[in-house]
């Protein structure tokens, strides 16, 4: 009996490559993506798929689609680059942070804690690929009209999205209230805390495209590391030798 | 400035800047970086380039220190403790504006528990902690003697913080004068290195940056080490002038000033030289930015032709008088806030990834719209008024400027 449909989605095949890398010792995992711009149509759905898992406030965006225009009349494209958080592998935001706030993990994923971070916004600027946001504490709801009868005034939609709690990192923010992480540089975590319940990051259950490929780098079975064997590989910027986690399929 | 009515009106204007700074003060204390035109492209702007600016004014203490009681020149001696005393006035300034900039100031202690190594901004902590230590036992020491005996004159002004910083002692010997001599000589030998290395860090901040054009290269600390001794140097001159220590020494730090100068000019020519060289679309927008974007009127303007050019012609064929080498190094230190914002902003002004102002629109998401805002410029004031108060009421009522003298007799000790 094939283990894989004829015409399986990738996602169904991502999940359970994501069941069994969860099932390894914890030591031996590398997460990375893939990210096939062949198929990649542009419909910035990975980019609000983020937006509204991580509850992300006005200016604080973790993926981005890029928009490039390519050739010359009349054969010109578009192409679109989704850009995350690279998870380099030769970071160059870890090393700049004062108080280590920044660092990788054992798993390959470069995270932030948000409690210890001072804000001094260094990693921001260290950031090649301007992957990383500040939390300046604007609000969507800020000068919005607000619902009257409550002790404070406080503001209809605040109540419908913002003052939902965002799970990053496995921990409830916010912590909103001056607190983290108003403040903090924010970036892309590619949704640890879904990958603890077995769930596929946001973006990548988002891509209509199935454009996102995300799995453990490191496992022979997994769609990665087939996506990883295509000649079409590349990675931004590599001349930097910033050895990112997030590849691209030309 | 011995003038009362000067003291007065400069007093005056300070707590007028402290007044009207606290509006900006508050707001930034309420409402944290949302109070700030910064953005997420463009992470540090005027706060960062004040910094930068009060890190420049430190070193003139430091090139008249190192002169005086390392290298033994005696003709700066009068105006060591004055210069001492800048210093600390002005790293207090660096360090209070950049905790502005921070995002979480009250999680500063992170940098004694959770210490990052190999950042540029932690060894920036541990060098500027060094620089206040050394410079606050060198000013000690060298008003010390004063301060004894000041302490138990009758009429001095301010007699109980004499008495408070005597430490209770009540007499002070030429041993012990000799002895406190030493330990300034001993202060500044220490103050070389460290000094060099704290100026140096301040440029590797930048200057280890990937990706950034303009920040990037080996040039970019030698840059700060040359930029603060000359807008360092040039405010210790022009206080030298205000306090009429002595027009001979004004004369003679004006050479100084003007051979820094022309080694700061030729650096940064340098600089633009090189970045338009590569040809490098990244290299040549930033420096384009600096030379003919929006704000090109502060590059020729306010640097080229205001602090640099005017200075330069007063120093080289006036500089017989000290009023125009006071005037040259004057136009020098107002103008070089111009220098730093023209180094801080303008590397992030742009895309560091081609196409990405317009994948996510949101004004903290753009490089070229930042200008700071009001609150940005209030913050700034409140930290100057705060400066200039500290070193008008240090002058009246301590003896920095009354030390200097006589001291030339010492170096030789």
């Amino acid at each position: 009996m094939t283990r894989v449909l004829p015409l399986e989605d990738a996602l169904l095949r991502m999940q359970r490559d994501l069941k069994r890398a969860l099932a390894k010792d914890p030591r031996q995992i590398r997460w990375g993506m893939v990210i096939d711009l062949s198929r990649c149509i542009g419909c910035h759905a990975c980019t609000l798929g983020c937006v509204a898992e991580n509850k992300l406030p006005p200016g604080v965006v973790y993926r981005v689609v890029v928009e490039e225009e390519m050739g010359h009349y009349p054969m010109v494209r578009w192409r679109f680059v989704p850009r995350p958080c690279l998870h380099c592998q030769n970071p160059p935001c870890t090393k700049v942070c004062p108080v280590h706030a920044t660092y990788s993990d054992e798993q390959g994923v470069v995270r932030v804690d948000y409690n210890k971070c001072i804000g001094c916004r260094y990693c921001l600027v260290a950031c090649p690929y301007a992957a990383r946001t500040s939390d300046f504490g604007e609000r969507y709801t800020n000068d919005t009209p607000e619902l009257p009868g409550k002790l404070f005034g406080r503001r209809a939609a605040f109540a419908g999205y913002e003052q939902r709690l965002s799970a990053e990192y496995g921990r409830r923010w916010p912590d909103r209230n001056g607190g983290s992480p108003f403040g903090n540089a924010r970036k892309c975590h590619f949704c640890l805390h879904r990958l603890k319940v077995g769930m596929l990051p946001a973006c990548v259950t988002s891509c209509i495209g199935r454009a996102t490929i995300f799995g453990d780098r490191t496992d022979p079975e997994s769609l990665i590391f087939e996506a990883l064997g295509s000649p079409r590989l590349f990675r931004l910027k590599e001349e930097l030798g910033t050895q990112p986690a997030v590849y691209y399929l030309k | 400035m011995n003038d009362n009515r000067y003291y007065k009106i400069l007093v005056g204007l300070a707590v007028a800047g402290l007044i009207i700074g606290t509006w900006g003060v508050a707001n930034v204390i309420l409402y944290g970086k949302r109070a700030t035109a910064l953005g997420s492209y463009v992470p540090w702007g005027l706060w960062v380039a004040v910094y930068l600016f009060f890190l420049g004014l430190t070193a003139g203490a430091f090139l008249i220190t190192i002169l005086t009681y390392v290298f033994r020149v005696k003709i700066f001696a009068p105006i060591g403790p004055l210069s001492a005393f800048t210093v600390l006035v002005a790293i207090t300034c660096e360090v209070i504006i950049i905790s502005f900039d921070l995002g979480h100031f009250s999680r500063v202690w992170r940098f004694v528990v959770n210490p990052g190594w190999t950042s540029m901004i932690f060894w920036m902590g541990v060098f500027t902690n060094a620089m206040i230590i050394i410079y606050a036992l060198e000013l000690y020491f060298l008003l010390r003697r004063n301060l004894v005996e000041g302490a138990q004159r009758e009429g001095t002004p301010a007699r109980w913080l004499y008495r408070l910083l005597s430490f209770g002692k009540t007499e002070f010997t030429e041993a012990d004068h000799v002895a406190d001599h030493r330990r300034v000589r001993l202060l500044s030998i220490i103050s070389l290195p460290v000094g060099l290395i704290f100026y140096g860090i301040n440029g590797a901040i930048f200057a280890i940056l990937l990706n950034r054009p303009i920040w990037n290269g080996a040039l970019t600390p030698l840059l700060f080490i040359v930029t603060a001794l000359l807008s360092g140097g040039a405010l210790t001159t022009f206080l030298t002038y205000i306090f009429k220590i002595d027009d001979a020494l004004v004369h003679y730090l004006g050479h100084v000033i003007r051979f820094l100068l022309v080694v700061f000019l030729f650096l940064e020519a340098l600089q633009f030289f090189v970045g338009y060289k590569t040809g490098m679309v990244i290299n040549r927008a930033s420096l384009d930015i600096i030379a003919f974007g929006p704000y090109w009127w502060v590059f020729w303007v306010v640097h080229i032709l205001l602090g640099s050019a005017v200075p330069l012609y007063l120093l080289s064929f006036r500089h017989e008088s000290a009023h125009a080498v006071a005037a040259a190094c004057f136009l020098i230190i107002i103008t070089f806030i111009a220098v730093r914002l023209n180094f801080v902003i303008p590397d992030q002004a742009v895309y560091k990834l081609e196409g990405l102002e317009a994948t996510f629109y949101h004004w903290r998401l753009r490089t070229d719209q930042y200008f700071p805002n009001l609150n940005e410029w209030l913050v700034s004031l409140w930290v100057f008024s705060l400066g200039l108060l500290a070193f008008m009421l240090g002058s009246r009522y301590l003896p920095i400027v009354s030390a200097g003298k006589g001291e030339a007799h010492h170096v030789e000790a």
